[in-house]
């Protein structure tokens, strides 16, 4: 009875039992619940909440500008419009990027591979680029939509212009976005941004490209920025003055307008570049913007290879320019007497191979001075003969051929020196006296760089020194090496090539100009042994990949002030009539600007 | 007629609570409405709005008062049936905002039949409560479950899922308080897990979506997990003390949504912080402790379901948005009382408070009426 009682009991009671239960309960879950999420991880939530609201931005510095060595500008920055996306602001990151393809015409597949391959580059919060380089119409039209989808941002940025284009291109380089390699191996690049890739560009990167700046936002839930603060301004890059001279240059890559080949212009006392031209050129300002494949692919698949530069990346054979080497090789062995004639019939034997002198019908009795004038090839056959390949080899490597010049310029050639081992290596085959003959005309392997024989000639007036050819107007004499031989050798090659202009004979008296001292050598590479059937012919008869390169290695002195001009025009025929007018227009145009008073 | 001895009944502290539970809510309102732009704050009107609704519901509490709630036995009925009516019109002339209908213009304002139903179903509820007999077998728990049933249905086809669970919450909790039959009440606790399952596939995708999120906030971070991590970085920062009034960072720069209705609670968290909000849930569990004094005190056994009721009706809604604001449970749209912005709700609020106070201030009328 008294059980069914408490029963009883225990039923009416329920409800009021559960109800206060459930009181105390709401009131110990959430005060507990509370306790932890203020208390205990209330630091936690609170730096959350900073991080929400605080973000650190970084702030471009403007890359250094680039002038020529008078100060007139040839790379600046100008402001450039990208589009950026914030992850955390976005609210359907699909929908956005659909979007931002209408407006742009980009792919939406490429869109969301770019995006989702940069994403892991960009810290929560940051500005991912998913545009660069935005063109004024779709800036335009982004501009008023932009607002009404929360975490697109438009970006302005600087960027690199080129004011000369392809004049400077070769020399200056470019610069373009940084690969995936790039952005991982230096933390300071950020997705998106430019770094130099070619050119004075990418060896003066680390001088060029400043620091960025960091600065801190208070933004709301849409990533609106309230208010910034820099807490650490961004130092530009440095600003770099080259020697090249922007007038000459100009007038330089005109010259050599509709010709493969390249020009070097240097003042020999300082090793400083005036001039450096490689033709055809290129638009490097394509690169800034992101070249297109279409684009690309027409540069790399032209025959003339335009993004080569001629002047240190290609090698020719040095042609008759290479006498200048053997001839102070054999002045210095001793091997020559000034004085003594050699007999040229046109014709030289070794053995069973006849070895023919250029000039058909011979040059008769030749002199040292006249063996240069005349470029005469038997003289040559002859003092190569007695010097070998060992001796001629090793002097033209001190002379600075087969070797880097040192020039502040990406990829630079060797070109090359042969000799028995070489030989041996290369070919598993002995040197033989032929090709020594060969050589000694500056043909068969030998293979330079239009720099290297400006820096080889350079050397011979400048009173023996080899200096590192230099491209910047702050550096002069750094580094020289001096030439293997004394000042009397070169003083009678310098008086042959000054022959070599005022000769009525000399192979380069087109260049002679009153009131200037002016001295030349000039050569003629074949790039094959010409077939006999072209041989009679006149340079237009013969195709033009068969055509000879032709060099003309100069020199002008007026007062204490001296040039050095290598033309090299591919495939131009004899050196004389191809590179001869060329370098002419040069020391005109230059000597001309004196009395401009330039 | 009037009384004058129900005006010394008058529950004070019953109103005193609710008056200062509603005044922190237009405080946090204020607070809420606040967005920091370039250059300042611009205030949004909806603590005023509130204001002008606590108002008008506040008259009509006066008036509930006057009116012996008995009287609401008799008209049970009727206001069930005008509550049905309205819910089949919502969706023909209903107007639709954020997706779904659940608002009967009425010309100068919207008004939501859902929160009409919150009381209709509560007095049917507790008149047929008083016809059962003391703990309820299957055929009295059907009887009285039926009562919600319809404009459960209807409420969560709008949809408004958070409505209709409060709906059968309310009347489930009445139960509760008037007793199941112990066989009853076993087979309940074993059979309501089973049908949980059946219950998922009633759910939209996005309800679906919401309780995925609650269980791992992180798989969406910016999509439907953003409500529960911004709500609880919200509520976390304000650490011991709070931000200070209009001084939280996560509201005023918009990073936490629906501040001002559903996560209002997360504002007030943020500014005012542990002490605070301690201090808001002491208010609250006062209240409804308070609440339901009243309903042990009353004369009769209507008076007594109809309390216990209301109680239930506050009482699921604190446990359901403190619990989505915590992070302690999925996100349903369940609005704080008092402290959620919302013009239907206020006037329910204050009716239904009404109806406690009617009942409070007839427990004595009995004996001498």
């Amino acid at each position: 009875m008294s059980l069914f009682n408490s029963k009883k009991k225990w039923e009416r009671d329920f409800g009021p039992y559960l109800i206060l239960v459930l009181i105390w309960g709401l009131f110990c879950v959430f005060g507990l619940r509370l306790w932890y999420l203020q208390i205990y991880k209330g630091e936690f939530f609170a730096q959350k909440a900073k991080d929400n609201r605080l973000r650190k931005q970084s702030i471009y510095a403007p890359r250094g500008l680039i002038m020529d060595r008078k100060g007139k500008l040839l790379a600046i920055n100008e402001p450039s419009y990208s589009l950026a996306i914030v992850r955390e602001d976005c609210p359907d990151i699909d929908k956005t990027l659909l979007q931002v393809s209408k407006w742009t015409g980009v792919p939406f597949d490429e869109l969301k591979a770019n995006f989702e391959r940069g994403r892991r580059r960009v810290k929560s919060f940051e500005q991912q680029i998913i545009i660069p380089n935005l063109s004024f119409e779709v800036l335009a039209k982004i501009e008023a939509y932009a607002p009404r989808w929360p975490g697109l941002k438009i970006m302005v940025r600087p960027r690199r212009k080129y004011l000369q284009g392809p004049v400077f291109a070769h020399v200056l380089g470019y610069v373009a976005q940084a690969s995936e390699e790039e952005l991982n191996k230096d933390p300071e690049l950020a997705l998106g941004d430019n770094i130099g890739k070619q050119g004075l560009e990418y060896v003066l990167e680390k001088r060029l490209r400043g620091k960025k700046g960091l600065k801190r936002m208070e933004v709301d839930a849409v990533g609106r920025s309230l208010h910034e603060e820099v807490i650490r301004p961004p130092q530009p890059g440095e600003d770099i003055h080259l020697s090249l001279d922007l007038e000459l240059q100009k007038k330089v890559y005109e010259l050599m307008e509709g010709r493969a080949g390249a020009v070097v212009v240097m003042e020999p006392d300082s090793g400083q570049i005036l001039s450096l031209v490689s033709s055809p050129s290129y638009d490097n300002n394509q690169f800034v913007q992101g070249i297109s494949i279409e684009d690309w692919r027409k540069l790399v698949k032209s025959p003339l290879h335009p993004l080569q530069n001629r002047c240190i990346q290609s090698v020719y054979p040095p042609g008759s320019v290479f006498k200048l080497v053997v001839a102070a090789c054999g002045l210095f062995e001793k091997k020559i007497d000034p004085e003594e004639k050699i007999y040229c019939s046109g014709a030289y034997r070794l053995g069973r191979r006849v070895f023919r002198c250029w000039k058909k019908h011979g040059h008769g009795r030749v002199d040292f001075t006249r063996s240069l004038v005349e470029s005469c090839d038997v003289y040559y056959y002859q003092l190569g003969e007695v010097l070998g390949v060992d001796k001629i080899s090793t002097f033209a490597r001190k002379c600075g051929f087969g070797q880097l010049t040192g020039i502040d310029l990406p990829h630079e050639k060797r070109g090359l020196i042969p000799d028995r081992n070489w030989k041996l290596k290369r070919f598993k085959e002995p040197w033989q006296g032929g090709e020594t003959l060969n050589m000694s005309i500056g043909q068969g392997y030998t293979l330079v760089t239009p720099l290297q024989v400006a820096r080889f000639v350079s050397a011979l007036i400048n009173g023996g020194k080899l200096y590192k050819p230099s491209l910047l107007s702050e550096e002069s004499r750094a580094k020289a090496k001096g030439l293997p031989f004394a000042d009397d050798i070169r003083q009678k090659i310098i008086r042959a090539m000054i022959r070599t202009v005022e000769d009525d004979h000399g192979t380069a008296r087109r260049l002679r100009k009153d009131g200037i001292i002016i001295g030349a050598k000039t050569g003629t590479a074949q790039v094959v042994k010409l077939l006999s059937e072209y041989e009679e012919k006149e340079i237009e008869e013969i195709p033009y990949r068969f055509r000879d390169h032709a060099w003309m290695a100069s020199f002008a002195k007026k007062r204490d002030r001296s040039y050095v001009v290598v033309a090299m025009v591919e495939h131009g025929g004899h050196g004389g009539s191809a590179a001869g007018p060329i370098v002419r227009a040069i020391f005109d145009f230059i000597f001309d600007q004196w009395k401009r008073g330039g | 007629m009037f009384d004058r001895r129900l005006v010394q009944h008058i529950n004070w502290s019953l109103l005193g609570l609710a008056l200062i539970l509603f005044g922190a809510g237009v405080l946090n309102l204020y607070s809420a409405s606040a967005l920091r732009v370039e250059g300042g704050l611009t205030l949004t009107p909806f603590y005023m709005r509130q204001l002008v609704w606590g108002g008008a519901g506040f008259l009509i509490m006066l008036l509930i008062m006057i009116i012996d709630y008995r009287h609401l036995k008799s008209l049970s009925w009727y206001l069930y049936l005008l509550t049905i009516i309205l819910l089949l019109c919502v969706p023909i002339w209903g107007k639709t905002i954020y997706g779904a209908k659940r608002w009967l213009g009425l010309g100068f304002f919207n008004f939501q039949p859902s929160e009409m139903a919150k009381v209709s179903v509560l007095i049917l509820g507790a008149k047929v409560l008083t016809k059962t007999e003391d703990v309820l077998g299957w055929r009295d728990l059907v009887k009285v479950m039926s009562v919600a049933l319809l404009p459960a249905i209807l409420i969560i086809k709008q949809p408004d899922l958070g409505s209709g669970l409060i709906l059968i919450l309310i009347l489930g909790g009445m139960i509760l308080y008037k007793g199941l039959k112990k066989r009853v009440f076993k087979t309940l606790l074993i059979m309501l897990p089973l049908l949980l399952p059946l219950a998922w596939n009633f759910l939209h995708d996005y309800q679906k979506e919401r309780i995925l999120t609650f269980l791992n906030p992180e798989r969406d971070p910016l999509g439907s997990g953003y409500h529960i991590i911004q709500s609880q970085i919200a509520i976390g920062s304000g650490k011991f003390w709070g931000k200070g009034f209009l001084e939280g960072t996560q509201s005023q720069l918009r990073f936490l949504p629906e501040k001002h209705t559903d996560f209002a609670f997360a504002v007030f968290g943020e500014e005012w912080g542990f002490v605070g909000s301690i201090i808001l849930l002491i208010f609250f569990c006062s209240f409804l402790y308070q609440i339901f004094l009243v309903s042990q005190e009353a004369k009769d056994k209507f008076g007594t379901y109809l309390v216990i009721g209301v109680f239930f009706y506050f009482f699921w809604q604190v446990l359901i948005n403190m619990g989505m604001v915590l992070g302690l449970m999925p996100v349903v749209g369940i609005p704080l009382p008092f402290i959620s912005y919302g013009g239907s709700a206020s006037l329910v609020n204050f009716c239904l408070i009404g109806l406690v106070m009617n009942v409070s201030m007839r427990k004595f009328m009995f004996k001498s009426g």
